[in-house]
């Protein structure tokens, strides 16, 4: 497109009382650009203003100074044109005191300056995105798991109109919701169990036509992206060629050295580990095209191993169970014990395993709480006389379950007790019980016909990676173990979400539910999926960058095959051929920029937003130096995350929080983005120091692209290996952690690294 | 380490104490705020939370015998400020009617007062009495004569003390035997669960501990330091003091009639009159402030066994200025026939009071003096 350009600098909101905007004019005026200045840019006036220059005049590049680019982004948005924002008010006004211009150096001034110099350079290297657009577009949706979740999944998705096909291992729809005696409430005044709820679900899901239902079957492979998933489908226990093939296992891609085996033999290696399976590239000219895909492949229950628990009589004493092999025996009627077959009309609950730690079983949460509460519910159903206690370190009953939590608390028979269960053993015919730092003030016993341990509920993905991706990084979920198995990428922030687009996950393979619970999950999950496969058709990104129309450009022609953006991609996104040349999967995307940062030949980016456009808005800062002042001011680089650290920045203007007027920031879509060279070329021409801010990383992380922070921080040790060579100090680049939440903390992060760098004195590079 | 404690939960008295007041006492779930705003409970193991887990757990034999109970005044101050309206305040005073009836003999008895069911019966009995023993002696006259009113010209002294003097005994005896048990319990009680520092009970020493806490239940100091319930403190102090008045008067008209022989009715410029006259206005008063608080309270539940006692307490105070007054104002029938009722009260008061609610005074001061006398802080 023929770029017109247009810079509009408002002068609302303090901009104008604080700086000297006929400056900033000349700014633009030196750009050879034209300035237009406004006292309330947002307003119907001002909005006018712009669409008529738009309309009459063929404006489409827009360099808006105005406020932050977080706030008033849709009245500023302008269909076909390119618009860039320079934060004139929330980081430059409002966190910086008035430009004062009798001083020799006018900080302010020169801030507002840089920062729109850098907003119109932007403006000129980066390109209005168009979507991209699939080959074979399907919508339909596959749902994994035939339980109370993927049945519910199903339903939703299939009364606004999706087909979806359900596909479930067993012989029947139900799951585990089929198997049970009584349900938890789903209703008020939630005070009692009701009878499952799935028998008429499944009845349900046969007067849809838009639902097929394959039972016996699961998934061999899912390939491609979403919008055109190629699935191939298979009986339980069966083996195909399109069998999914797994990444050759890290102990195997060295040699007996430990080095690093070249690329041909680990390809030897890697079709020998798959003999018989097709690799992930090659498509099933049989499999069924889906859009996206509802994992609800749910749970199995706790089996303890040999010796777990024995000090609870667990394996030795027949009459401890699991709460699974407990519903077993209720939902076939009374509670009778295993042992003899007598009645149970004593029967102890125990949440915690105990030796010293207040941890309650694996796998476990509120669902299994309220499960103790409901099976404790049936031996008061069973017997007028039944005794039900429960000895819990932690009873998790959330939301209205409190309702419910407090009905079983009214029973006569229903003791509930914090504590420390020491042991359980034989006394006679019957079991006792003994319990230390309960509530109760001492060491107490019980006396029990059965006990009952509350083990937990785990997630399919623990065994299986269920999914089965034809990913070159792998079948299942990427470092799942920091979600303890669970299919999850953030569950607080992003519910549904997995680490892989197109695939969300709803129900206990989320983690324990209760069924109403697992059925609110279900819609969840099935809006996210049409939400994927709408964005998909439009060629918009689904989540986190709802709708954002750019994707990862690759110049292959300078590719060296070096793997390291198929490798760090936290999505996946990406499968390389054998030669290692990478394939992009659009619809897989994010957009978050990781192979960008990660690419040593620079040779990703996105069409607004790429190695060029930041590194141009580095160039364009102005780094004074002993020939504009006797003393010139410091000048650093901040690169800055736009999901937290960006808004968090902006909230601390907001509050009129201070910090020093000698840092440029920069907004990088994550810090999984930062391409060293940006870092390089601050200090190359001059600028103090680099610091880059961004959420917390670990196994606790914030990143809304999982990884952004962690890779930054790898990119950023090596740096500093580089700048020992340049005789620069390791410690003018850094990285520092903030949350969203964390505003107040901004001007101490920013004044002491300024300070820090002020401290070592001038960059040695600064002039040449 | 200590053996452990076979927990064999009763669930029959979780319903009995539910029936006697503490019907929300399974909503607990043991945030222990009661024992944080308890203005009275000691440090050391403070109540009423641990009694509020043993009640829903159906542990009687951890409570019918514990001191703490009687520590309680049920200001009010944790039902108000429990979380979960499990009113603590309330289940203990159920668990106190509980053990009321549990040391008094016969239980049968014990479970009569505390049965609304049972108050015709409990009233027929002194009324059966009084007309059978008064005719068969022949000192019940319905037919007084003379000018002036003499209440013993209708019942006679004679026939009076023939009654109350056995029946003070009987109560005697019954708090007794209770008590014997009682005081074993909660020194039991109390070594289990390390709230003494006193191996035995050593007669001396708890008698001296007796004479240092009578001041603080005449002056109501733990009363006082209530905040729910302040008011509480002021009537429940008139009507104590109205009974010990009562009781003084009582005493002096019995030395004066018997040994002096000198009979009412007695002038109303004896000092021993006004003593009498001042005594049932606090009484009357006192009782009706405290009906008044009962009815605006909302945190708490008032139940029979509360009202009876206020309604015995009026009753006793009410018929007793009115029989006087309608004496001095020469009403004649109304006068004896209010007299007649009035004995019927104090029939009641001596009979049943180790049986009711009023019990308290026993029990609430023999573990206080417990735990002075087990030097527990308080």
């Amino acid at each position: 497109m023929d770029k017109k350009y247009g810079v509009y600098i408002c002068t609302g909101c303090g901009i104008g009382d604080s700086l000297d905007v006929d400056g900033l004019c000349a700014t633009v005026k030196k750009a050879r650009k034209t300035a237009k200045t406004h006292p309330f840019l947002c307003g119907q006036d001002g909005v006018a203003m712009l669409k008529k220059d738009i309309s009459d005049e063929g404006v489409n590049t827009l360099t808006i100074a105005a406020c932050s680019r977080r706030v008033n982004f849709d009245i500023f948005r302008f269909d076909g044109c390119i618009v860039d924002r320079v934060n004139l008010r929330e980081q430059v006004v409002w966190s910086h005191p008035k430009g004062d211009k009798s001083l020799e150096i006018n900080h302010t001034q020169m801030l507002a300056n840089d920062y729109l110099k850098m907003g119109m350079v932007r403006v000129e290297k980066v390109q209005l995105p168009e979507p991209y657009k699939l080959e074979n577009f399907s919508r339909k949706i596959l749902v994994i798991g035939g339980g109370v979740t993927g049945i519910s999944a199903a339903l939703d998705a299939a009364k606004v109109g999706y087909d979806v096909t359900i596909v479930e291992k067993e012989a029947n729809l139900g799951g585990y919701a089929a198997k049970m005696r009584k349900q938890l409430p789903v209703n008020q005044p939630y005070t009692s169990l009701i009878p499952p709820m799935i028998a008429d679900k499944i009845r349900e899901v046969g007067s849809f036509a838009n639902i097929t239902v394959k039972t016996n079957t699961v998934v061999a492979r899912i390939a491609g992206q979403p919008g055109e998933f190629t699935v191939t489908m298979k009986k339980p226990g069966e083996t195909l060629e399109f069998d999914v093939p797994f990444p050759l296992p890290p102990e195997m891609r060295v040699d007996a050295s430990g080095k690093e085996l070249d690329k041909d033999k680990q390809n030897e290696l890697y079709k020998e580990f798959n003999t018989g399976k097709n690799d992930i590239l090659s498509l099933d000219p049989n499999g069924e095209l889906f859009g996206a895909v509802v994992l609800a492949a749910g749970w199995r229950p706790y089996l303890p191993a040999s010796g777990e628990f024995a000090h609870l009589g667990y394996g030795s004493i027949a009459d401890v169970v699991t709460n699974h092999q407990f519903e077993e025996i209720a939902a076939k009627g009374k509670i009778l014990r295993p042992s003899d077959g007598k009645e149970a009309q004593s029967v102890v609950f125990i949440q915690s395993p105990g030796q010293g730690d207040d941890k309650d079983f694996a796998y476990t949460g509120s669902v299994t709480s309220l499960v103790a509460l409901k099976q404790a519910k049936y031996v008061r159903e069973d017997y007028q006389d039944g005794k039900a206690y429960i000895f819990y370190q932690h009873i998790k009953t959330p939301g209205l379950q409190e309702h419910f939590y407090k009905s079983i608390q009214q029973d006569a028979g229903i003791f509930l007790t914090k504590g420390e269960v020491i042991s359980v053993s034989k006394s006679g015919s019957g079991l006792i019980v003994e319990a230390d730092n309960t509530l109760l003030g001492e060491k107490i016993q019980v006396k029990a016909d059965m006990v009952v341990l509350g083990t937990g509920m785990v997630p399919a993905t623990v065994d299986d990676p269920v999914i089965n991706l034809a990913y070159r990084q792998g079948p299942g979920f990427r470092d799942n173990a920091i979600f303890n198995g669970y299919a999850d990428s953030n569950f607080i922030c992003f519910p549904y979400e997995t680490q892989r687009t197109g695939v969300y996950a709803a129900g206990c393979i989320r983690r324990g539910l209760t069924i109403d619970e697992s059925m609110e999950d279900a819609a969840g999950a099935a809006l996210k999926a049409i939400q994927c496969i709408e964005s998909t058709n439009r060629g918009v990104a689904v989540h986190p960058r709802s709708g954002d129309m750019s994707f990862p450009d690759f110049f292959f022609q300078r590719c060296t095959q070096c793997k390291r953006c198929t490798e760090e991609c936290p999505f996946g996104a990406l499968d390389d051929d054998e030669k290692g040349t990478p394939k992009p999967n659009p619809t897989r995307c994010r957009r978050c920029g990781t192979c960008m940062g990660a690419c040593p030949e620079r040779i990703i980016g996105f069409a607004d937003y790429n190695v060029d456009s930041v590194g141009s808005m580095v160039k364009a800062i102005d780094v004074p130096s002993t020939d504009d002042f006797d003393d010139p001011p410091m000048r650093i680089l901040g690169l800055v995350c736009e999901n937290d650290a960006y808004p968090a920045i902006d909230i601390a203007g907001l509050n009129r929080l201070q910090f020093s007027a000698d840092v440029r920031l920069i907004p990088i879509r994550c810090l999984g983005s930062l391409n060293v060279i940006w870092v390089k070329e601050a200090l190359s021409k001059g600028m103090d120091g680099v610091f880059v801010l961004g959420c917390k990383h670990g196994d606790d992380y914030q990143c809304h692209f999982v990884k952004g922070s962690e890779l930054a921080s790898i990119r950023m040790k090596k740096i500093g290996e580089a700048l020992t060579s340049l005789a620069l100090e390791v410690e003018r680049v850094a990285q520092f952690e903030i949350a969203i939440d964390e505003f107040d903390k901004v001007p101490t992060i920013i004044n002491d690294f300024v300070k820090l760098v002020t401290d070592m004195g001038p960059n040695p590079l600064k002039g040449f | 380490m200590s053996d452990a404690y076979l927990v064999e939960p009763d669930m029959g008295f979780i319903k009995e104490v539910a029936a006697l007041g503490g019907g929300d006492l399974k909503k607990c779930y043991q945030c222990a705020t009661c024992s944080v705003v308890c203005p009275i409970s000691p440090d050391n193991k403070p109540f009423p939370r641990k009694e509020m887990i043993a009640a829903s757990w159906g542990l009687k034999d951890k409570l019918v015998g514990n001191a703490d109970i009687w520590l309680c005044h049920n200001c009010g101050d944790c039902s108000t400020r429990c979380p979960r309206g499990a009113k603590p305040g309330d289940v203990l005073s159920a668990i106190r009617a509980y053990a009321i009836t549990e040391y008094a003999i016969p239980k049968a008895l014990g479970k009569a007062v505390n049965d609304p069911k049972k108050l015709p019966i409990l009233l027929g009995i002194p009324v059966v009495i009084f007309i059978v023993l008064g005719l068969i002696t022949g000192l019940l006259d319905f037919t007084p004569d003379g000018d002036q009113i003499v209440h013993s010209h209708f019942f006679s002294s004679w026939l009076v003390d023939m009654i109350m003097v056995p029946l003070s005994i009987w109560a005697a005896t019954i708090f007794a035997l209770g008590l014997k048990r009682f005081l074993a319990d909660i020194h039991a009680n109390a070594l289990q669960e390390g709230k003494t520092d006193k191996k035995t009970i050593d007669p001396l020493e708890f008698g001296k501990a007796f004479l240092r806490i009578i001041p603080t239940i005449l002056k109501h100091d733990k009363f006082n330091e209530c905040t729910e319930n302040r008011e509480r403190s002021t009537a429940h102090m008139m009507v104590l003091f109205g009974f010990i008045g009562l009781f003084v008067v009582t005493s002096i008209f019995f030395v004066v009639l018997y040994i002096f022989q000198i009979h009412g009715p007695y002038s109303q410029l004896n000092p021993v009159k006004w003593l009498a006259n001042i005594s049932g206005i606090a009484l009357v008063i006192g009782s009706v402030l405290m009906i008044k608080n009962r009815i605006s309270q909302k945190d708490s539940v008032s139940n029979y066994k509360d009202w009876s006692l206020l309604g015995l307490a009026l009753g006793l105070g009410l018929t007793g200025m009115l029989t006087e007054m309608t004496r001095l104002g020469e009403l004649a029938g109304a006068s004896y026939a209010l007299y007649f009722i009035h004995l019927i009260f104090v029939f009641c008061l001596f009979a049943y009071l180790p049986f009711s609610k009023l019990a308290h005074l026993v029990y609430r001061t023999v573990a206080m003096t417990y735990t002075e006398y087990a030097n527990r802080k308080w």
